[in-house]
């Protein structure tokens, strides 16, 4: 599959959308919204330090929203020849409901400014020939550099495709995208000792890319899983965490975003409910998001809705600057439109949030956090639970450390409980040096002060 | 379809495996008074898997028809071809295994078929109407019913055969309650294999759904507990966590030739005398448990295996090709979530089996402690350290229950915590029918079993 064979694709798959959008309405459906996926991949993955299996896969998935008179039905199918069923079928979902709300409706289309090519043409000459070389050199890297490392899993892929969406309101919006993957996970064994599991994973435009990315991610994932090899109970202490860019996205800050989800605040589920203009946060914090830059993995033109996406500051210096919202959520909460902040894809509806999320770097230096004076505990991860209403959180610490006395002692049985609203304000410090994690959301190291740890061992 | 798979395969003659899978999802959900979505999603193929020169190729194709399915079998033919010069450990030629033949058509189909839209739509509205209703600490419920129905037929060349179909319904409360600047959640869910009178049977929709509303506005009062290593009584729902968390993950023979804790430790004391544990593909004590299956996704009929019996581990969880490298026979334990996905070893319905106490015994014998209800999520690791969450710990004076106390993330060390095992039960149920386990790609799963009293190390302050 080429770029050439995928532009045709998806330039028969317009006129049919459209095609299926003018019937509907000619057939008395109104308001109908049709989001395609289409994907290529092949992949080839590891399992137990060997290579475990060769796949090709090809997919489309479209999902259909319908509305009418303020009711709305959504189906999802991979069935192209009965494709205007589903629209017929969806119809029948939104008028089988009785609770209607006018302000549900298809949004009318806006002059998308941005538009994304990053679809790379090298990746055409690339195979699953290639997809075996690499997983051949992942598999060299463990044999010669970290022989106690276990590879679990691993995955390296190499995907096309395009994502569409066509409405009977005049939205027509697509985009090609190409790249190159891949991860791995597995744990360091020595003899009867078995460290915890950790993973990483790269992914680039190009070959070039890919490589340079993919090399520095394995490392680190052998790094971590040696580091976690000799790991020892601790005894249970009241202070510092030192938060590395992926703890803080996928745990602290990840709660914090997720309030500010228009979804939320209407149903007055989110602490952050009339915050907007007010310092919720740490002058340190300020966050935007961006997903207008094209040196982004991920970065789009439009939403899930198919209107424009646009860079838009969330956070500065702890002040509430927006919320997210898509067409219906902005109409709910007074707004003339939404502000281009539609998530999700071709299976499911459309929800709210930000794209490519954006921490402005703080004036510290990482390498002092490890020489800090009295006890920190280093979070590579929680593996634990989170509750958006509250903003309570806890879990076990995995591959983490006790920083003391400029000593790293590996942990394990060691738990962290905390609220992730309280703790925007327990940031001490945030580093120069950061992570752009998944290749699309730069986010720093922080220290933060004030945390319960519990342990197992008495002092 | 079946006569259309091994029409594919009539002139292959190496290891070919068709798995035809048509899914059905359908989705009610109603919040704050309105119905807020209707979804079904539809999702259909043939996933195409080889074994060739001694290395697995995949492929898969939506379209089901003989020239595009005999298409994927090259393409997974080549892929395997491709790969299998880099494997250094070729895989064995695969086992007989007890190979389902013919249809096997799941209970409870008709019943969610002959129910409406509107039945179900109505259901959702009322339960949750009612319920924003009961306090004024409430600030949103929403309730959700979903049902999946699939149908799968898979065909190999060295004899599977088999046809079979199932309907898994769940039904969901989530509620959010807030008072003076705090604000708490509570969540409740039932899920089964089998029709709408089988997920109803031990709970009404809206037993569910105060169950949901109360844990929301009690939790406001609510503190942490003390942070520590604890003794615990463990719901059915929480044991269901623990044993398929802190144990099940780690039989997963995938798993153990990685070098997970388990292995090496068949025929070795790892719990109580009190500890038997099994994972079985059927529905064991009554019907319904959620991750019942008649046939695997490599056709093989699956079984109840014993992993552990009186605390020693005796069996690993296996599929056709771990079999052949244990020298065992396959358990049925490999699923796929989707046609496009490569079957995996998974857990299905995994349980504790009752012992002789009763819970009221379990708590008055408690000095100092707690009792821990409410599952929520929770993560193995290959060290076999384990968290699971709870909404609600109840603390344990002197053989009472007294003050309720936030749930918050329980940990240990798989065998420890089953060697602490002291006090079981004799209660059963399956508690974790609504849930999903990740592994990759997911799966339906249940868990469940008695009471018990165990040591576990409690989050807190």
């Amino acid at each position: 599959m080429d770029r050439k064979s995928i532009e045709k694709r998806l330039n028969d798959q317009k006129d049919l959308l459209s095609n299926l959008v003018k019937k509907a309405k000619t057939n008395g459906i109104d308001q109908v919204e049709i989001y395609s996926s289409y994907g290529y991949s092949e992949d080839v993955s590891l399992e137990k330090n060997d290579l475990n299996n060769c796949t090709a896969t090809e997919e489309n998935m479209f999902g259909i929203r319908v509305i009418t008179e303020g009711n709305q039905g959504f189906i999802i199918s991979n069935h192209i020849p009965s494709l205007y069923e589903s629209i017929e079928e969806a119809y029948s979902l939104a008028k089988s409901q009785s609770t209607p709300d006018l302000d549900l409706g298809l949004p009318e289309p806006e002059s998308i400014q941005n538009h994304f090519n990053q679809y790379d043409e090298s990746l055409d000459k690339m195979g699953i020939e290639d997809l075996v070389a690499s997983a051949k050199e992942a598999l060299g890297w463990r044999n010669d550099l970290y022989s106690k490392v276990n590879i679990d899993s691993g995955d390296f892929s190499l995907s096309k495709g395009y994502k569409l969406i066509v409405s009977s309101k005049g939205v027509m919006a697509h985009e090609l995208g190409a790249e190159l993957s891949a991860s791995v996970m597995g744990m360091g064994v020595d003899g009867d000792l078995v460290g915890s599991f950790d993973y990483d994973s790269a992914s680039g435009f190009d070959k070039n890319q890919f490589q340079t990315l993919w090399k520095k991610a394995f490392m680190n994932f052998g790094d971590k899983c040696m580091g976690a090899l000799y790991a020892k109970p601790i005894s249970g202490f009241q202070g510092k965490v030192l938060l590395p860019p992926d703890a803080v996205y996928s745990f602290f800050l990840g709660l914090f975003i997720g309030s500010l989800n228009g979804t939320s605040l209407r149903k007055g589920k989110s602490k952050m409910a009339d915050q907007l203009g007010k310092k919720v946060a740490s002058s340190l914090l300020s966050i935007w998001d961006d997903p207008t830059n094209n040196g982004f993995m991920g970065s789009t033109g439009f939403d899930r809705e198919g209107l424009p996406t646009s860079k838009k500051s969330v956070l500065t210096e702890g002040v509430l600057n927006t919320y997210f919202y898509n067409t219906y959520e902005a109409k709910k909460a007074g707004l003339p439109k939404s502000n281009g902040s539609a998530t999700g894809g071709a299976q499911s509806l459309p929800g709210c949030g930000p794209k490519q999320l954006q921490i402005a770097p703080g004036n510290s230096a990482k390498d002092e956090f490890f020489k800090l004076p009295g006890k920190t505990l280093f979070v590579n991860r929680i593996s634990g639970t989170k509750d958006g209403a509250s903003g309570d959180f806890s879990g076990v610490i995995k591959g983490g450390y006790l920083l003391e006395n400029g000593e790293k002692v590996p942990v394990r049985e060691v738990q962290i409980v905390g609220n992730a609203f309280e703790a925007l304000n327990q940031i001490e410090a945030i580093s120069k040096e950061g992570e752009l994690l998944g290749e699309s959301s730069f986010v720093p190291y922080m220290l933060l002060d004030g945390f319960t740890i519990t342990g197992v061992t008495e002092e | 379809m079946r006569n259309l798979l091994k029409e594919c395969l009539a002139e292959e003659s190496g290891f070919v495996e068709l798995r035809y899978h048509h899914k059905e999802s359908r989705s009610f959900f109603a919040e704050r008074g309105r119905v807020e979505s209707t979804a079904l999603r539809k999702r259909t193929g043939v996933g195409v898997r080889v074994l060739e020169a001694g290395t697995w190729g995949f492929a898969s194709t939506s379209e089901i028809s003989k020239s595009s399915i005999q298409n994927a079998i090259q393409v997974a033919k080549k892929a395997a071809r491709l790969s299998s010069a880099l494997r250094k450990d070729k895989i064995p030629n695969l086992p007989k295994a007890n190979f389902a033949i013919g249809d096997f058509i799941g209970k409870g189909i008709e019943d969610f078929r002959n129910r409406t839209v509107e039945e179900k739509l109505k259901l959702v509205l009322d339960i949750q109407n009612a319920a924003a209703k009961q306090s004024a600490k409430l600030q949103s419920v929403g309730c959700g019913y979903s049902e999946i129905y699939e149908e799968k037929a898979i065909v190999t060349t060295d004899g599977a055969d088999s046809f079979f179909s199932m309907v898994r319904p769940e039904f969901r409360v989530s509620a959010v309650a807030k008072d003076d600047g705090k604000m708490e959640s509570g969540s409740h869910s039932i899920g089964v294999t089998g029709g709408w009178d089988c997920l109803f049977r031990s709970q009404s929709p809206t037993e569910i759904s105060d169950e949901a509303c109360k844990t929301a506005v009690d939790l406001l009062s609510s503190s942490l507990p003390d942070g520590g290593l604890s003794t615990v009584i463990l719901s059915p729902s929480i044991v269901g966590l623990l044993v398929h968390e802190a144990i099940g993950h780690t039989v997963e023979a995938d798993f153990v030739l990685s070098g997970s804790v388990a292995q090496g430790k068949i025929g070795h004391r790892v719990g109580s005398d009190l500890v038997t544990l099994c994972d079985s593909g059927f529905s064991e004590y009554y019907e319904g448990a959620g991750g019942s299956i008649p046939v695997d996704d490599e056709g093989v009929i699956p079984t109840n295996t014993v992993i552990i019996k009186n605390g020693i581990l005796s069996s690993y969880l296996h599929n056709r090709e771990t079999a052949e490298r244990f020298g065992v026979a396959p358990t049925g334990s490999a699923r796929a979530w989707e046609y496009g996905d490569v079957p995996l070893i998974r857990m299905r319905n995994t349980f504790l089996m009752p012992g002789n106490s009763s819970l009221e015994e379990m708590i008055a014998n408690t000095k100092d402690g707690y009792y821990l209800d409410g599952a929520k999520n929770g993560q193995a690791d290959a060290t076999g350290e384990f968290m699971f969450a709870v909404q609600k710990a109840y603390r344990i004076q002197n053989g009472k229950i007294t003050d309720l106390l936030k749930g918050v993330t329980v940990s240990g060390l798989a065998f420890d915590v089953l060697q602490n095992v002291d006090m079981v039960s004799k209660e059963f149920k399956w508690d974790l029918g609504s849930g999903h386990c990740g592994k990759g790609q997911p799966a339906k799963v249940d868990a469940g079993g008695p009471y018990v009293r165990t040591k576990v190390l409690l989050g807190g302050k």
